[in-house]
């Protein structure tokens, strides 16, 4: 596995650059959902306050808004457990390029959900995040240097 | 997809896991009951009243408080009204006058018992109500800068002279407590006819229409905008926390608007006898000293102030009376203006 982690260069060396990026992101997912699970993300309902703030002049679709309003803001506790799981699953798999594809198409989803509950300051940053996302799913960015490749040598297929 | 659904159940195994490591450390906090009051977060902030209110009050009373932050006091209602029980709150820190009315329609509360209070006259019909009680108060005026000007206006009317034109910068009163102050100080003092008619006039001579009164006064601060609508205690607060001289408040000849808020205990409560013990500790000499110094607020109760800063800036006439507007009229006006700005705009 070490051997293929390092080969993985040799031969799809042409995704080394989007590796670097898909490292970098995952760095950064893994320090803001350390933030949040040694602040009060988990235990104050700092996610429901800002749905409340914000999805008024979202432009989330309204079935969105009546699903936010009616199920995810009385049940902050597990949204805001849902939203720190993903976080952590985004950042382990980004720094270790494992399954890298199917995760990335998790965090398309939870981009779109951040998209759609925060303020404008943070919009241009979740459209950002969106395309890259979008991005590491659509190349397999986990082939080169990262366990994906390892897998995707012996067994191919679409989720490597 | 057997590799994805494996890795993200042992993220979210190892993620429950450490959580509930966690949660066992802090078990000894369990037996003690927990106070938990929801308010804005100036007040509960770090630089705000709640911080040293929280480590007086669990002193005596052997509980914790836990603030459960709401950013803006415009967003409490929605915040109630949305979460209901759920929200955990076992009082409610920061409403003010305009939004009693649309409290007491959209939440049930409980009866509250104070003892004797010797309180200020503009404050004391405030208390007449069962399910309310205010905890401080505040004047509000123009806030300008000391120098480069030898004269201020000193009447609503003086506001529109062309020398102020584009410098106001004033709060949207849909979003702002100080915005509706503003608007329906102008209604009262001119009649809802003229008022309006002077709210047009006044579009031209503002420099923006901020969401919150932190923005607009952020816009005179920085030199912007000539004058903001804020308290009347904001010179003293530049004074004393920022060491800045150069601001003044402004006296008008109208009766100037008074802002009071309130604080009361939801009827879903968990720990109500202990709201009931903080809603009187606040409203004790301790408790409105440490409103008055971080909120920079008047005290309710009288022999507070007396020997400090505020004294000097305490209005005793020429205030508006105490009122509380019902919902439909504050919605009422509130249309009025959003039509009057949009026809600026376009």
């Amino acid at each position: 596995m070490l051997i293929s982690f390092f080969e993985s260069v040799k031969y799809v060396g042409h995704l080394l650059p989007i590796s670097f990026l898909r490292i970098f992101l995952g760095y950064y997912y893994l320090e803001h959902a350390l933030q949040k699970f040694r602040g009060d993300f988990l235990t104050r309902p700092r996610i429901a306050d800002q749905i409340a703030e914000w999805l008024p002049t979202s432009h989330a679709p309204q079935w969105f808004k009546i699903f936010a309003s009616s199920q995810m803001i009385p049940n902050w506790q597990t949204v805001a457990f849902i939203i720190l799981g993903v976080e952590f699953a985004v950042a382990f798999s980004y720094i270790l390029g494992y399954v890298v594809r199917p995760v990335a198409l998790l965090g398309v989803l939870l981009c779109l959900m951040m998209l759609f509950i925060s303020g404008p300051n943070h919009e241009d940053l979740f459209k950002t995040f969106l395309a890259i996302h979008f991005i590491m799913a659509w190349v397999g960015a986990g082939r080169c240097l990262g366990l994906d490749y390892y897998f995707f040598k012996r067994r191919r297929g679409i989720w490597w | 997809m057997k590799h994805f659904v494996l890795f993200v159940t042992v993220v979210f195994i190892g993620l429950s896991l450490a959580l509930l490591n966690r949660t066992n450390q802090g078990g000894d906090l369990a037996a003690v009951p927990i106070l938990r009051v929801f308010g804005y977060s100036t007040f509960t902030g770090r630089w705000g009243p709640g911080p040293l209110l929280k480590a007086s009050f669990e002193k005596n009373c052997k509980c914790k408080v836990e603030f459960i932050e709401g950013s803006d006091s415009g967003i409490l209602l929605q915040r109630l009204r949305i979460e209901g029980e759920s929200l955990g709150a076992d009082l409610v820190i920061g409403l003010d006058q305009f939004d009693l009315s649309k409290a007491m329609s959209e939440q049930k509360w409980r009866n509250l018992s104070l003892g004797k209070l010797d309180t200020y006259e503009a404050v004391r019909p405030a208390f007449s109500g069962a399910y309310f009680v205010p905890y401080d108060w505040g004047q509000l005026s123009f806030i300008a800068r000391k120098e480069g000007s030898s004269h201020f206006p000193s009447k609503l009317d003086e506001l529109l002279l062309p020398e102020y034109r584009k410098k106001l910068a004033l709060q949207d009163p849909r979003t702002s407590s100080t915005g509706k102050q503003f608007l329906f100080w102008v209604l009262d003092a001119k009649g809802e006819v003229q008022g309006f008619k002077y709210i047009e006039a006044l579009m031209e001579q503002a420099h923006s229409f901020s969401p919150s009164w932190s923005t607009a006064y952020g816009l005179f601060t920085s030199k912007q905008a000539a004058m903001t609508f804020s308290y009347v205690t904001t010179p003293l607060y530049q004074e004393i926390e920022e060491k800045k001289k150069e601001y003044l408040s402004l006296k008008f000849e109208e009766a100037m608007p008074v802002q009071i808020e309130f604080m009361g205990i939801p009827d879903f409560c968990r720990n109500c006898e202990l709201a009931s013990q903080f809603v009187n500790f606040l409203l004790s000499s301790e408790g409105q000293k440490i409103i008055m110094e971080k909120n920079y607020m008047f005290p309710v109760v009288k022999g507070i102030l007396e020997k400090s800063p505020f004294a000097a800036i305490l209005p005793a006439k020429n205030l508006q009376k105490f009122k509380v507007p019902p919902t439909s009229e504050v919605e009422r006006v509130l249309k009025r203006w959003t039509d009057i700005r949009r026809n600026t705009l376009n």
